[in-house]
């Protein structure tokens, strides 16, 4: 069992308040955000029917909420050994499973086909806990600032990921 | 053009948000990932996961908050602006599992000239539970 304390590296801990930005090479468009729409199975016409859109007091069809926090859409990066291309940290944790704890989503305003996004990820915070099995356990939460090409904040994510030593994951 | 008025003055502390059903098959979490960018094997790669002591494909985490948004809006209408949601994902949902999102009013306050509605929402796949706590907070302009 991983002692409280050992996964918390000075190293580790360098890494909290580190921020990458990344920046769509085009507008969200039309398409991505029906294709979104299609793909989670939502019919709502405020993502594909622009008379409908303007009828509801919108200047065209929006994104739906959560569409803008993927942001694998904005990262330029190659696949890595699992497929990934989005945004990671590469946090220098070793024998640890990564496991999704949560997402806390602030939004400002509906996202455009117009908006061309930016978004910044920054490395809010690192800490170490008690599993609930007694062992130790790495709690990391990031966010992720979207804005557009004007600077308008369209939105925040933040994430939380639980790392656990892989001795407790199984 | 037929636009859905929303419904404040009907709601009340515990009324509740009609549940949204939805089958998280193996096709929509492929067209999931390929619309997010999201190309990770955890989603869609049988080997892959099971070499990781998993029983199948795993559900991006993130698809819950998709759901849990659609059932919020569809409900509230065309006007309503999501303007936080939290959720909190307690077991890992695989490719072929139903999950069920369901939810209640917690609170609805007036605030200058919009109504704001606060929900707890939770997701279920058959007698688990997926996502809990999560909760909302909607606008709707009077």
């Amino acid at each position: 069992m991983t002692a409280i304390g050992a996964l918390l590296t000075d190293e580790l801990r360098g890494w909290i308040g580190r921020e990458v930005s990344y920046t769509a090479r085009e507008e969200i468009g039309r398409a991505s955000i029906r294709y979104f729409a299609l793909a989670i199975g939502d019919e709502n016409p405020l993502y594909i029917d622009e008379a409908y859109a303007r009828a509801a007091g919108y200047p065209s069809v929006i994104a739906p909420p959560t569409f803008v926090c993927e942001t694998s859409q904005y990262a330029h990066r190659p696949p890595d050994q699992d497929g990934y291309i989005g945004h990671t940290w590469e946090l220098p944790v070793k024998g640890c499973q990564m496991i999704r704890g949560g997402h806390d989503y602030e939004f400002f305003r509906p996202v455009l086909p117009e908006d061309r996004i930016s978004v910044t990820w920054r490395l809010e915070d690192i800490s170490e806990h008690t599993s609930s099995r007694g062992g130790s356990l790495l709690v990391v939460i990031s966010s992720a600032t979207c804005s557009n090409q004007r600077g308008e904040l369209l939105a925040r994510n933040r994430e939380t990921l639980i790392f656990l030593p892989l001795e407790a994951a199984r | 053009m037929s636009v859905r008025m929303p419904l404040a003055d009907a709601l009340e502390i515990g009324t509740r948000i009609p549940p949204l059903e939805r089958a998280l098959t193996q096709v929509r979490m492929v067209a999931y990932g390929a619309a997010t960018w999201d190309w990770h094997r955890l989603h869609y790669e049988p080997a892959y996961a099971s070499a990781r002591n998993l029983a199948g494909p795993i559900v991006d985490g993130q698809m819950f908050g998709a759901l849990l948004a659609e059932a919020l809006l569809d409900w509230l209408g065309p006007r309503a602006f999501v303007r936080r949601m939290t959720f909190r994902l307690r077991t890992t949902v695989f490719a072929g599992e139903t999950v069920r999102c369901e939810g209640e009013v917690t609170s609805v306050v007036t605030e200058q000239d919009c109504d704001v509605i606060r929900v707890a929402q939770r997701v279920r796949v058959g007698e688990r539970i997926a996502v809990e706590p999560a909760s909302a907070e909607i606008v709707l302009s009077r």
